[in-house]
């Protein structure tokens, strides 16, 4: 197997010599991978660039190239750490392990394993009949070109995402719902090692990207359904998986914009890497979904942390108790020079996936899982207080509930703002936005004019008893319809509402009536 | 009172007589003008645009009679509130005298809530100005309700406490066509705020936003305001010359800047200030800046048409002065209060400062009978002086003074070398004269103020506290002041309720009296004083022999009293209060 991988590697390594058309005929041998193939090409159509073209074939490769030399890098590493282990050689480990736990059954490993094999031969017999046509002209279709390399990388893909599900339908704490999940966490680390130089490298193509990849689409329509009913038979893990993954694309692109800001937090936006400087690992969606990605080889318990496991090892045995078993596993490897490691999102189409023209990478795997829980999940935590606000990580519903109920900046438009800045900031954008002042006391005016007392329509009388000078004729008036008045408008202007000198029985003291010459208006004055 | 046997009404035409009648500036002219007929009355009513109403009862016969209001002040009734509104606009037709309202004054309208503010800004449309100062009441609410005046220009808050960023944002976004903006002691505004107004009211032209958090930021925002003339700042202590170089590049209209009594401001920013704006007219800087730079004054030179300076508490010296007075010629204010230093700042004002109208001098300890001399000699337009705790003020000094004959306030506080002789020169020369202040001059007895209430018919304020020699028979010439509304007469001990009678039953018209320390005053005073001073707003009967009985009676007949100190009344008892 090894070899027939370094060879697909070789003839891959540089396309452009191995272009001859692939037979047609060929890629209709293994319909079963064209689906997947096919809703790859789906997902990223409206890519017309030959770069985002050529890297858009090349992921589902380099992962079979990564998950070749992780074998490799396993093996040598297997002094050390004894429980890490072969793939293969895993798989019977906890097979002989967990037989008796869980409804493992063993012949349909086997069927797995034989799926396996033949698909493998069936990749070699391709890979040889490029290298056979090396050597020859580069006039063939360009269709035919990518759809072979297509057609591999889509094999690949299908035998490594086969092999993740095989090794965890052994783990007991996996479920039958994340049977195509790797729960083995160093097997989901090994799966993508660093690979350098070949991510970034634009293949070379003849003919624009647009044409290229028109004939894909034609195809995909023609065959998308085949190949389900042939893998579903087969193996219905893979094809759950690919189901999955199709449905994403569709789905999902509105929620992509949305959540694009908040995911920004945790992207490291100042770092500004040349592309190729760092390696892009991809987890897959169950990878990232799972809730524990250590596993105990002995127990099966799963943890979130590589060191817990650590911890809990140290219960199984002394063996385990030796600081060679409790440090950082792959320590040796930092003294090499350490190549960064950025994550890209396995969801097509999204900014931080790879594929997208501004790819942005996110930086540790704790990233990859907000950014794809925010981003590509539903939002199952509701916030108990409000009942509005949803969130897909925990987290953030408890940053949210540590500050929900302290909105109370509130704007004419009903956005409220926890901060009094943001309220402003907000206002100062729109026209006519006016903060909102909330409603604690609502006193109408006819409270007010209801509110009559006694005591000040006795006053009444007092008050409108003066007279009006010169106006008199208006004036007589005036107090005959103040009189009449049933709401007591006099009290209004009652010159004893004066709180402090409200002296109720003084007001009978005897006044002098004016004198109209003088005072009947000695109450105007000039501007 | 018959109009048809006058000769005169049947040659002038009732716009003939609206013109004469537009004439009449003086307030007492006008008030004898109505009295003349009825006709005279009516054309009084039809043209008159201004309102103040002192009696609040009175309000809604007034309204119906003028209906061609364009300002209606109602600052001196404060126990107006919601009823007293819907009232008015239910009650009397407002579309007649809410229609061409535009200035309206609410100051100190506690009782004035946001519904009868709303129903009041609903009907007076075209309201372009509203003063709400001093109402304490006066929150975001009502905020709220004041900015349904789109097209209010003026808004003046000073003291409305209540208000905060949110009630000014209610503001801005509803007036943005604010021109001038007053915030002054509105201590709940921040800097938030301010940032919005600057960013929203871009006609702003004056902005009051005194002893208030001012700090560089605010600067910042409010440069940018490119209409601001004038800015004030009164008592900003976080304000310091950083905040000031923002205004340097900024505001390029600016025309008067107050930066009197911010503790952080130096002359070097206030350099800064006016090298970027060559129009200044007003530079207010006063118990700002202690000392001034060569730069400041070479700065200053350059303001060829600044107007006022005032410069409070300074250091200046005789040579930085008359370098700034010999160079701004158009000066018609100066402030020179409490600066030291210098010796003739009289002498160069009055040399090179011809039009000259208000200066302030006080405690300026050199000024001699021979500046006061100079200032009568060549500062004929001089209408306001302060020379309030100038010893060397003298009775000759008054002599040369009385040359001013525009004089219209005159302060001459602590003044204990000036006696009658020296008030008959003033009295008789400066018959403009509105305000006096005698306080603690010990020489002036009941001669002068015989003298001043002959002279000085328009006189409105005096201050005679602790001029102990003013008997009964000063306080009777006062009453023949009839236009005095505010007087003090602290600690007159010779004073008796018969003097006291004498002057109240003349100046009907006084709202302010002080009587503190009066302690001969009787009962029979204060009767006359509740009985004739309906006016009366504030009252200050502290350590008075009131007995009872007088205290009721003043309480309960003094309907417009609006504040009255009563401390230490030694004939008081409990069931009298």
């Amino acid at each position: 197997m090894e070899p027939n991988d370094r060879l697909s590697l070789d003839a891959w390594a540089n396309p452009s010599s191995s272009c001859n058309g692939l037979p047609r005929k060929m890629s209709l041998e293994n319909p079963s991978f064209t689906n997947f193939n096919l809703q790859q090409q789906e997902q990223k159509w409206d890519d017309t660039s030959i770069l985002n073209y050529g890297i858009r074939i090349e992921p589902p490769f380099l992962e079979f190239n990564q998950a070749s030399e992780s074998e490799y890098l396993l093996s040598s590493t297997c002094n050390n750490q004894p429980k890490v282990l072969d793939q293969e050689d895993g798989l019977n480990n906890e097979a002989l392990q967990t037989s008796k736990s869980l409804d493992w059954d063993p012949r349909t490993m086997l069927n797995n394993l034989s799926f396996l094999e033949q698909k493998i031969h069936h990749l070699q017999d391709l890979v040889h009949l490029i290298v056979g046509r090396k050597g020859q002209a580069l006039g063939g279709h360009d269709q035919l070109v990518t759809q072979q390399q297509q057609l591999i990388t889509a094999d690949l893909t299908s035998i490594i995402v086969q092999l993740i599900s095989t090794a965890g339908s052994l783990l007991p704490s996996v479920k039958h719902k994340l049977s195509t999940g790797p729960p083995n966490g160093q097997l989901g680390e090994f799966l993508f090692p660093p690979l350098a130089g070949m991510n970034c490298v634009p293949q070379p193509q003849h003919g624009s990207g647009s044409k290229a990849v028109q004939p894909l689409q034609h195809g995909s329509g023609s065959k998308a359904v085949q190949p389900q009913c042939v893998t579903g038979s087969k193996v219905s893990d893979q094809c759950n998986q690919m189901d999955v993954t199709g449905s994403f694309g569709t789905e999902q692109n509105l929620s992509i914009e949305e959540h694009e800001m908040k995911e920004e937090e945790d992207a490291d936006e100042g770092e500004n890497l040349p592309p190729g400087s760092y390696d892009i690992l991809q987890l897959e969606k169950e990878e990232i979904l799972a809730p524990h990605t250590h596993f105990c080889t002995i127990c099966g318990k799963g943890f979130k942390r590589d060191a817990n496991l650590r911890m809990h090892m140290r219960g199984h045995g002394d063996e385990y108790k030796t600081p060679a078993a409790l440090a950082k596993p792959n320590k040796e490897s930092s003294l090499e020079p350490v190549i960064i490691k950025r994550y890209s999102c396995p969801f097509a189409g999204c900014k931080r996936n790879k594929d997208h023209k501004k790819f942005q990478p996110l930086k540790t795997i704790l990233c990859v899982k907000n950014h794809y829980k925010r981003t590509h999940c539903d939002k199952s935590y509701i916030c108990s207080r409000c009942n509005t606000k949803k969130f897909s990580v925990m987290a953030d519903l408890k940053t949210h509930e540590k500050h929900c109920g302290k909105d109370k900046w509130l704007c004419s438009c009903g956005t409220t703002f926890s901060r009094k800045d943001k309220l402003f900031g907000h206002i100062a954008l729109f026209q006519g936005h006016t903060p909102a002042i909330p409603l604690e006391e609502t006193k109408g005016p006819s409270l007010s004019c209801d509110k009559m007392d006694g005591n000040e329509a006795s006053n009444k009388s007092g008050n409108i008893n003066f007279s009006f000078g010169s106006n008199a004729g208006g004036g007589a008036q005036n107090i005959i319809e103040v009189k009449e008045d049933a709401d007591d408008p006099a009290s209004y202007f009652s010159p004893l509402s004066f709180d402090t000198c409200n002296f109720g029985g003084f007001h009978e003291f005897p006044r002098p009536t004016f004198d109209d010459s003088e005072s009947s208006f000695s109450f105007l004055e000039a501007p | 009172m018959s109009t048809q046997s006058t000769p005169i009404l049947s040659v002038l035409t009732e716009d003939l007589l609206i013109r004469v009648n537009e004439k009449l500036v003086q307030d007492s002219d006008r008030k004898i003008w109505r009295l003349i007929c009825k006709e005279f009355h009516r054309v009084d009513s039809i043209t008159r645009k201004t309102l103040r109403v002192l009696h609040v009862e009175f309000l809604l016969t007034l309204l119906k009679n003028y209906t061609n209001l364009h300002t209606l002040d109602l600052s001196v009734c404060p126990c107006i509130e919601d009823g007293t509104i819907t009232l008015l606009l239910h009650r009397v037709d407002h579309s007649m005298w809410a229609r061409n309202l535009k200035f309206l004054n609410l100051s100190r309208a506690n009782g004035l809530k946001f519904s009868g503010l709303e129903m009041l800004v609903g009907a007076c449309k075209g309201l372009e100005s509203v003063d709400v100062s001093y109402c304490c009441g006066f929150g975001d609410r009502e905020a709220a309700a004041i900015s349904g005046c789109g097209g209010l220009k003026e808004l003046r808050m000073d003291k409305c406490l209540g208000v905060s960023d949110v009630g000014l944002a209610k503001i801005v976004v509803g007036c943005g066509r604010l021109e001038r903006l007053s915030l002054k002691w509105c201590m709940e505004i921040s800097y938030l705020g301010v940032e919005l107004l600057c960013k929203k009211c871009l006609e702003l032209k004056f902005l009051d936003v005194s002893y208030l958090k001012v700090t560089s930021d605010w600067l910042r925002s409010i440069a940018a305001l490119s209409k601001l003339e004038d800015l004030a700042m009164v008592g900003c202590s976080l304000v310091n010359d950083v905040g000031l170089q923002f205004l340097e590049n900024g505001c390029p209209l600016l025309q008067k800047i107050d930066v009197s009594r911010c503790d952080c401001v130096s002359s070097s920013g206030l350099t800064a200030l006016i090298r970027g704006h060559n129009g200044l007219l007003q530079i207010d800087a006063g118990h700002a800046i202690s000392e001034f730079s060569g730069n400041f004054v070479e700065c200053m030179q350059e303001l060829k048409n600044l107007n006022a300076i005032i410069i409070d508490g300074a250091r200046v010296s005789d040579t930085i002065f008359q370098t700034i007075s010999s160079n701004c010629k158009s000066l018609i204010e100066i402030g020179l209060s409490k600066c030291t230093g210098g010796h003739q700042y009289g002498n160069y004002a009055a040399d090179s400062c011809r039009n000259l109208l208000r200066l302030k001098l006080e405690s300026c300890n050199m000024v001699t009978e021979k500046s006061l001399g100079h200032l009568g000699l060549h500062c004929a337009l001089l209408e306001e002086l302060d020379l309030t705790d100038c010893f060397g003020v003298n009775d000759r000094g008054l002599e040369r003074l009385s040359r001013c004959s525009k004089l219209l306030c005159l302060k001459l506080g602590l003044c204990t070398n000036i006696s009658d002789t020296g008030l008959f020169y003033i009295a008789s020369n400066c018959s403009q004269l509105h305000e006096l202040d005698l306080y603690r001059c010990t020489g002036i007895g009941d001669d002068g103020l015989a003298a001043l209430s002959s002279g000085c018919k328009k006189l409105r304020k005096l201050n005679l506290s602790y001029c102990f020699e003013v008997t009964d028979k000063g306080m009777k010439s006062l009453g023949y002041l009839e236009e005095l509304s505010d007087l003090e007469l602290r600690a007159l001990d010779k004073i008796t309720g018969a003097g006291l009678a004498a002057l109240v039953t003349r100046c009907k018209r006084l709202a302010y009296l002080d009587l503190k320390y009066c302690e001969r005053v009787d009962d029979t005073g204060f009767w006359a004083l509740a009985y004739y001073s309906r006016n009366l707003r504030q009252i200050n009967l502290s350590y008075c022999s009131i007995t009872d009985m007088a205290l009721c009676m003043l309480m309960g007949n003094l309907t417009r009293l609006q504040d009255a100190d009563l401390v230490q009344l030694t004939n008081v008892t409990v069931q009298g209060i």
